[in-house]
């Protein structure tokens, strides 16, 4: 393993002292819960908006921490839930009077971390809410599982919510503005390469070099099913086959398009992907309202690439278009 | 310091201390089907109980435990942190209070933090969880000590039951945490959290105190 690193124990510490150095007119970094947060926050005027999940996703969460974003990240360990304390003390720190949503992406620890959060700080008196994003088809919802992955589609709801939190929407307005985002966005993702954790030191998981893992998490857990690499042309298709069906999108439909790298996947590759999922989605009848290629949701070093579609409307469309000041986005 | 807070800590002590030496092993068990950080989260967590063991509140067993499950939760991420504070929390209060704990009180207490797990994870026996090794273990050590088996004997009995549940989940497909993602293909290895019981049921039976 080959890695900028000094102490895999130290490893997100120093990313996120990394991105409040990088960022300090905009960031604040609270090295005691793994906290990076907006400079203003809490600003009383709009609802605390904070994204908790494990670390190793960068840019989400703790970069897309900025105005018509996020109040404030709290990540875990590279993959790992943050513990309750966590985000209990940024609950606690970031709460409004206008409230706080907790956007949690549906994994079990995530979901139990939060889950108990929440109980916490109502205890405490803080008028806060959970939206869990589940937009993986790769994953079945069943009766046997506690449901879908969120994955990379966890983006547009945060966009979306950001954006009318921004507008000064009320707490409520901002759940049914996430659930109907997260009701029409679904993603799938394949993996060239596994990831390598930095605690771990080797691959999670063993691909041969002409073999390509279908249906991959943002974790670095083996996806679906393997299968042999194949064109950029067919795995569009593999995508698409999985994704088109599932809501379903259809002929006449308007989407916004994300292609998503996990962390170890050129752009170039990205956006040769794009290109054809394009083209693609044209031959459906289905309309590109807006596109989004790079890395938004990554794996750590994981070549590979997630594909998400979200149905537009008028409402989502205006929220998804509205600005927001990302620090790194700013140039 | 009574015989039973003394066994409480020395348990306690046993698991922190054998996860933080399981680490790697661990870690690799939860990398066949899930992401690895089993290993990792378990001996961070486990780390803070050991640097502020001696000044933990130990007016009784139920206490110590409850204290532990605080720190368990505040420390540990991922899923273990949710998991095995609620199961330390409900095993304390089952046991506040009570100066002199039975065998039937530890087995009581054991199943308390059993419902604690299956109501935290939503999970039920059969899942492939850590529950498939704890609950035929708890049954073991039920009979044994029900047997008139002293407490050495019936920690070896639930040792060795929890290695041959855990390994038992092998033929199981994965239905609760994120190596449900992967479907059939769970199939095959071992449970991580499982197996994890096995390992730390069986240092305490190993050296469970004497005389």
């Amino acid at each position: 393993m080959k890695k900028f690193i000094n102490d895999p124990k130290q490893f997100v510490p120093e990313m996120l002292e990394g991105i409040a150095l990088a960022n300090p007119d905009t960031l604040r970094y609270v090295p005691a819960y793994n906290l990076i947060h907006r400079a203003d926050a809490p600003n009383h005027n709009k609802v605390t908006i904070i994204q908790g999940s494990g670390s190793g996703h960068e840019p989400a969460h703790v970069m897309t921490v900025g105005k018509g974003m996020l109040d404030g990240a709290c990540p875990g360990d590279v993959f790992a839930a943050p513990p309750l304390d966590f985000i209990t003390e940024t609950v606690k720190l970031l709460a409004s009077d206008k409230g706080v949503l907790l956007l949690v992406n549906n994994y079990t620890g995530d979901r139990m971390a939060f889950e108990m959060a929440e109980e916490v700080a109502e205890a405490d008196g803080v008028n806060v809410k959970t939206l869990f994003i589940d937009d993986d088809v790769a994953v079945k919802d069943s009766t046997y599982t506690v449901g879908r992955r969120g994955v990379a589609g966890n983006f547009f709801v945060m966009k979306a919510v950001g954006a009318a939190a921004e507008n000064g929407a009320d707490l409520d307005e901002l759940v049914r503005i996430g659930e109907k985002v997260n009701s029409v966005t679904r993603t799938m993702g394949i993996a060239l390469t596994a990831c390598t954790p930095p605690a771990k030191g080797e691959p999670l998981f063993e691909l041969g070099d002409d073999e390509i893992e279908i249906g991959v998490g943002i974790h670095g857990e083996p996806g679906r099913r393997r299968e042999k690499w194949m064109p950029a042309n067919d795995i569009a298709d593999v995508l698409l086959d999985a994704i088109v069906p599932d809501l379903p999108f259809s002929s006449g439909d308007r989407v916004a398009v994300m292609v998503n790298g996990l962390g170890g996947t050129p752009i170039s590759e990205l956006y040769l992907l794009y290109g054809v999922i394009h083209k693609k989605l044209e031959a459906l009848g289905i309309s590109v309202g807006r596109n989004y290629v790079g890395e938004y949701c990554t794996s750590l070093d994981m070549a590979g690439a997630s594909l998400t579609l979200v149905k537009l409307d008028d409402e989502i469309e205006s929220l998804l278009a509205a600005p927001a000041e990302i620090a790194i986005r700013v140039f | 310091m009574t015989d039973d807070l003394a066994l409480t800590e020395f348990v306690v002590r046993t698991i922190a201390e054998e996860s933080v030496a399981q680490e790697k092993y661990f870690g690799e068990l939860d990398a066949v089907v899930g992401d690895g950080d089993f290993g990792y989260s378990l001996a961070r967590g486990f780390e803070f109980v050991l640097a502020d063991f001696d000044s933990i509140d130990r007016i009784d067993a139920g206490t110590f435990l409850s204290k532990v499950a605080v720190m368990i939760t505040s420390h540990i991420g991922g899923t273990s942190g949710p998991l095995w504070g609620t199961a330390f929390l409900r095993a304390g209060s089952s046991l506040k209070g009570n100066e002199n704990i039975s065998g039937p009180d530890v087995v009581a207490a054991l199943r308390a933090a059993v419902e604690g797990i299956k109501k935290r994870g939503k999970a039920e026996l059969g899942d492939k969880t850590l529950l498939d090794a704890l609950v035929p273990s708890i049954d073991a050590l039920e009979t044994s000590l029900a047997a008139g088996d002293d407490a050495a004997t019936a920690a070896e009995t639930f040792a060795a039951t929890a290695r041959s549940a855990a390994e038992a989940t092998s033929t199981l497909e994965a239905r609760r945490g994120r190596a449900s993602y992967t479907g059939e293909r769970s199939i095959g290895s071992v449970d991580a959290g499982a197996m994890g019981i096995a390992v730390l049921a069986e240092k305490i039976a190993a050296t469970w105190p004497t005389g």
